[in-house]
C-alpha cells in the first residue's frame, strides 16, 4: 500500500509528521495547536480524526442499522485515516511541510487493545500509515463531562457501550491510556 | 474471570454448540463470481429449493449493511474513493454483517446464503493493485463458508451479459484504476483482472467451480447435487476465533 512510498518522501524533502495520541480530546487539541504555533515557519498544519465525514454519517445512521463492534469501528477509523493521508497529510508532506496528526495510529491501536483485540491485527490494519517522524503520547485523564467535540475514544464508548463487555466509560479510558503508555515505551512507539 | 479463562470457556461452548448432532447445525454457503456470471439467479433458485426442503434460510448480500452501505454509496456517487478506502469500507461493511446477520443466524442453526463473500473483496481489491496478504488481514478473524460455489465465466461473457441490461458503473468498470474513460472498455480490462484473481482464489481455497456458461437448469441441478455432498461436512475450527469474539461481544454467559 502507500506507506513505503510516503516513507521515502518524508525523509528526502524535509517534511515532518508529528503524531500526538491520547484519550483526552481537549488535551490533544491544545497540544496540537501549541506544536503548530511553535512551528509556524514550517507552515505546520493539523489533521484530526473524522475529516472524511464517516463518523458524522455513522452518528445519523438509522436506529435500526445496528451498533458497530470495536473491530468495525477501527476499520472505519482506518478508512478515515486513509482519507486524511490522501487529502491532508500526504499533500502537505509532499510540499515539505510539517503535519501534526492528532490522533494518529497509537490511539485506535490502544483502544483496540483495551477492548481485547489482537495487537498484531491492530498493527496490520494501520500498516499503510507512514511512521511519524516524532511521536507524543499525552496522558491527561479524559475530560468530564464529555466534550462538545469528542475524542475518538469517547466517541467509541458512546457508540459501543453495549458491545464492550460492560466496561464503563472511565474503565475504557483508563485501559486505553494504560496501553498508550505501555506502547509508547516500545521502540516502535505505537 | 480472567480473559484467557473466559476465552477457553467460550471456545468449548462454541465447539459443543456447532458439533451437537442432535440439531441441524448452521451452514454457510457462498456464491462467488464476476458480475454477469448468473450467481444471483442461481442463488434465488437455490434459496427457493432449500425453503421447499424445510431449511430456514437467511440471505446476505455484498455491501448491504444498513450501517455502512450509505457511507460507501455516498462516496461512490461522487467517485472519491481510493482503492485503499474502498477496501477498508467494504471490509467494515462485511464485518458488521458477519456480526449482526451471519453469525447470529448460524448460531440459530439457519442456512446462510451469501451473495458474494470476502473473496469478492479479495478479488476486486487485488485487481485494484492492493496486496493480497494485507487485504486478507482486514477480514480477520476469518469466517470460512462450508461451501463456496464459484460461477466461472469468461471476461467476454461477463461483459456481454452486463451490456444487455445496463452500462457498468464507475467502480464496477474499475475506472478508478484503469484510467479508461469509456466504461465498457474499462470494464473489459478490469473484469479480466478480477477473473484472474478469482481463478487463483478458486485454487487456493478449493471453491466448487460451476461452469456458468451452461444453461441455468443444468447449473441449478449441479448445485443441488453438490450441496447434498457438502452439507455433511463437519464443523470447522477455522471459524472458532470469529465465533468466540462474537460470543464475548454479546456477553454470552458460560
Amino acid at each position: 500500500m502507500a506507506g513505503d512510498e510516503r516513507r521515502s518522501r518524508v525523509t528526502t524533502n524535509g517534511a515532518r509528521l508529528i503524531s500526538i495520541d491520547g484519550v483526552n480530546a481537549h488535551a490533544l487539541r491544545d497540544t496540537a495547536r501549541s506544536v503548530a504555533a511553535a512551528n509556524r515557519k514550517h507552515r505546520a498544519g493539523i489533521s484530526s480524526w473524522g475529516a472524511s465525514g464517516i463518523f458524522d454519517e455513522l452518528t445519523v445512521a438509522d436506529s435500526n442499522a445496528g451498533i458497530p463492534s470495536v473491530r468495525t469501528l477501527l476499520l472505519l477509523y482506518a478508512a478515515d485515516l486513509a482519507f486524511r493521508l490522501r487529502w491532508e497529510i500526504g499533500p502537505a508532506l509532499d510540499e515539505g511541510r510539517l503535519v501534526i496528526a492528532a490522533p494518529y495510529v497509537a490511539t485506535p491501536i490502544a483502544l483496540g487493545q483495551a477492548a481485547g483485540l489482537d495487537p498484531h491485527w491492530l498493527a496490520d490494519i494501520f500498516r499503510f500509515a507512514p511512521p511519524a517522524t516524532e511521536h507524543h503520547a499525552i496522558d491527561p485523564a479524559p475530560a468530564r463531562p464529555i466534550a462538545q467535540r469528542q475524542g475518538f475514544v469517547e466517541f467509541a464508548w458512546q457508540h459501543l457501550e453495549t458491545r464492550l463487555g460492560g466496561l464503563t466509560r472511565l474503565e475504557l479510558m483508563d485501559r486505553t491510556r494504560r496501553h498508550l503508555r505501555t506502547n509508547a515505551k516500545r521502540p516502535s512507539g505505537a | 474471570m480472567s480473559s484467557s479463562s473466559l476465552d477457553q470457556k467460550l471456545r468449548r461452548l462454541a465447539r459443543s454448540h456447532f458439533e451437537d448432532r442432535s440439531r441441524r447445525r448452521g451452514l454457510l454457503v457462498a456464491f462467488e463470481g464476476p458480475d454477469g456470471s448468473g450467481k444471483t439467479t442461481q442463488r434465488k433458485l437455490f434459496k427457493t429449493w432449500l425453503k421447499a426442503g424445510g431449511y430456514d434460510v437467511v440471505t446476505t448480500k455484498w455491501n448491504s449493511s444498513d450501517l455502512i452501505r450509505p457511507i460507501i454509496k455516498s462516496r461512490k456517487t461522487i467517485r472519491v474513493l481510493s482503492p485503499l478506502e474502498f477496501s477498508l469500507l467494504h471490509a467494515a461493511d462485511f464485518r458488521h454483517r458477519i456480526e449482526s446477520v451471519v453469525l447470529p443466524a448460524l448460531w440459530e442453526g439457519k442456512l446462510v446464503i451469501a451473495d458474494r463473500f470476502l473473496f469478492t473483496g479479495l478479488a476486486r481489491d487485488v485487481a485494484r493493485g492492493l496486496d493480497f496478504d494485507q487485504v486478507l488481514k482486514l477480514y480477520q478473524p476469518l469466517v470460512w463458508p462450508d461451501l463456496v460455489f464459484y460461477f466461472s465465466v469468461s471476461a467476454r461473457t461477463s461483459q456481454e451479459r452486463i451490456a444487455t441490461t445496463r452500462a457498468p458503473t464507475f467502480y464496477e468498470a474499475g475506472q478508478d484504476v484503469t484510467d479508461i474513460d469509456e466504461p465498457a472498455a474499462s470494464y473489459e480490462r478490469f473484469i479480466t483482472r478480477v477473473i484472474r484473481e478469482y481463478e487463483s482464489l478458486a485454487l487456493i481455497f478449493r471453491f466448487i467451480t460451476v461452469d456458468a456458461e451452461r444453461s441455468i437448469h443444468d447449473q441449478h441441478q449441479e448445485i443441488r447435487r453438490l450441496f447434498h455432498e457438502g452439507e455433511q461436512r463437519p464443523w470447522s475450527d477455522w471459524n472458532l476465533d470469529a465465533v468466540v469474539e462474537w460470543l464475548a461481544m454479546r456477553g454470552a454467559r458460560v
